[in-house]
């Protein structure tokens, strides 16, 4: 048995797991419009964290990250020789260094908690973060290391708000996944964190149990989604059966949903095939924006809050039904005792990615 | 056990495959160095000439493997590659010609931008194929062959029979590429440990 559990989310919303999820459950978002954001200094709706200035966004997310991961676990566990930090990233500290993306945010967190192994970065554009927990019950699970600290972070910086603006993808308002009105991405920045390990009472408070999850590729397009939702149904319907585990058990579905009209169009038809249509569903995006190689971990944490909450989070910015497959899309906040979860992600290179999460 | 049974090296002059080299740079010419290589061997996808320099020295590491063992197009399943790279600079190169176009040539270009991401290669090389597998890219120090080894045997274990990973880093001039292929149940071929990864690799760690 593989466990998660000590979860935290940095956002907008707020810097510690707990006023995060008191956000959630006010169905309060993290956007706000920014004046200047893109190129031609356009105004866009971002989620961006203003209290956070000067440089080293990366790096300071990332410190800060860990530390409140440190003080929900056994102190002598992060710096074990059994112990992995997998970061998942896909623009990493680029504003500092663009020849060198991760190394000073790497050697910052060896040095600051006596790291004995060397950080392993995680890029794959927007599956990255369920990717790296994927990874990370998969070293465990191979027993090549006991505990794995998952930290996805991406910050928002002039590089990737100009490229989703040139490719018109970001969106004129706050975001609105799977709604008929939806007409893009909101940006966003963060930090989420989450530990995995084959060790229970290395948690101060009960984890949950983590199971194998798959990744598939599209085969498709480098930037655009499968019209037949291809890697995302053969990567869950991987995930399931290697879990033995039914449509009917999974109780809530945290989808990608980054509310563009070809993405949540993409994701409706692989639930349809995989015969999930019914199954509660929801997109963090119109709370903490598009993460990116944050996104996975983030969403997982707060699907986590949700798990320990027995509450569905309403799906920010969704009123009526805008895919050509009908999905359960959460549009109030509801209690229900949630005892499996599934995960997914899609994204940039044809990537698809999807994790199981279990009550215990 | 788990054989390493094709490999392929591209360096900033020479492309060799299984140690034999297959192409020399010729300096002299108005083409760029894959361009080169993709004429000579006479590969034909119109794709490769809107590609990014990564995806293109993955896709010419891809093909001149598949190349030298035909097996890998008749042995597997749509689904049973994966596809495991790594590197150590990302997608630097072109994150820094999309600087420039926003920069210096006017505006950001979006065919610059949907480059800027490492895993993009994995994806061309899914297209070009039609490879449904599992996808790992990883920005690490240094090339690691314990990482590739255990993160590939964690591969083999699951339901990919198969493996093409390899190191690609090009920054600028520097252009160090490793690519190879892991199967199981073959006769002939490299054990797939460490040690052997590292003789390969001819990389000086």
């Amino acid at each position: 048995m593989t466990y998660i559990g000590a979860e935290v989310i940095i956002s907008p919303m707020g810097g510690t797991t707990a006023e995060n999820w008191s956000a959630m459950r006010a169905n309060r978002s993290g956007i706000s419009l920014v004046s200047k954001a893109g190129f031609d200094n356009a105004d866009f709706y971002l989620s961006k964290i203003l209290s956070l200035s000067g440089g080293y966004k990366f790096e300071k997310l990332l410190l800060e990250a860990l530390e409140s991961v440190s003080a929900m676990i056994d102190p002598e566990i992060l710096s074990s020789e059994r112990t992995i930090i997998i970061v998942s990233s896909t623009k990493g500290e680029l504003d500092e260094d663009i020849k060198d993306q991760f190394s000073h945010s790497a050697k910052a967190l060896v040095t600051r908690f006596k790291l004995v192994n060397e950080p392993v970065i995680v890029s794959n554009a927007c599956i990255s973060g369920v990717l790296a927990i994927n990874t990370a019950q998969q070293f465990i699970q191979a027993k090549i290391y006991d505990h794995a600290v998952v930290i996805g972070c991406d910050v928002i910086s002039d590089f990737v708000v100009y490229g989703f603006q040139s490719l018109f993808a970001i969106s004129d308002a706050p975001c609105l996944p799977f709604d008929a009105q939806r007409n893009g991405i909101t940006m966003g920045e963060g930090c989420g964190a989450v530990v995995v390990s084959n060790a229970k009472e290395i948690f101060q408070n009960a984890p949950l149990a983590l199971f194998p999850g798959t990744s598939a590729n599209d085969a498709n397009h480098i930037s655009g989604p499968s019209r037949t939702g291809e890697g995302l149904f053969r990567s869950v319907k991987r995930t399931l059966e290697l879990n033995k585990i039914a449509t009917d058990e999974i109780d809530f579905i945290s989808a990608h949903g980054t509310a563009t009209v070809f993405n949540d169009e993409m994701e409706s038809i692989a639930f349809d095939r995989l015969g999930l249509n019914d199954v509660p569903l929801n997109s963090l995006k119109g709370y903490f924006g598009h993460t990116l190689g944050a996104a996975g971990v983030i969403e997982t944490a707060a699907s986590m809050q949700m798990m320990r909450n027995s509450t569905l989070i309403k799906s920010l910015g969704y009123q009526a039904s805008g895919t050509s497959k009908t999905l359960n899309v959460i549009s109030e906040n509801k209690e229900k005792k949630l005892n499996t979860i599934l995960k997914t992600a899609s994204g940039f290179g044809g990537g698809n990615a999807s994790l199981i999460i279990r009550s215990l | 056990m788990s054989l390493i049974t094709t490999y392929c090296h591209l360096s900033a002059d020479i492309c060799s495959v299984n140690g034999e080299i297959v192409a020399k740079r010729n300096i002299e010419s108005d083409e760029s160095w894959f361009r080169q290589i993709y004429k000579e061997q006479e590969f034909a996808y119109p794709k490769f000439n809107k590609m990014d320099i990564l995806s293109q020295a993955g896709f010419l590491a891809s093909e001149l493997i598949k190349r030298a063992n035909p097996r890998i197009a008749t042995a597997y399943g749509d689904d049973e590659i994966a596809l495991f790279f790594a590197n150590h600079a990302s997608s630097a190169d072109t994150d820094m010609r999309f600087v420039h176009s926003y920069e210096h040539n006017g505006a950001p270009s979006p065919s610059l931008f949907v480059y800027t991401l490492p895993n993009i290669v994995l994806g061309e090389i899914a297209i070009a194929n039609k490879w449904y597998g599992e996808n790992m890219f990883a920005v690490l120090p240094k090339f690691a062959p314990e990482f590739f080894f255990n993160y590939g045997q964690i591969l083999l274990s699951g339901s990919s029979k198969a493996i093409l990973c390899g190191w690609l880093e090009i920054l600028g001039n520097a252009i160090n590429v490793f690519l190879f292929f892991v199967e199981n149940n073959v006769e002939n071929g490299t054990a797939f440990n460490h040690e052997n990864l590292l003789k390969l690799s001819s990389f000086n760690l």
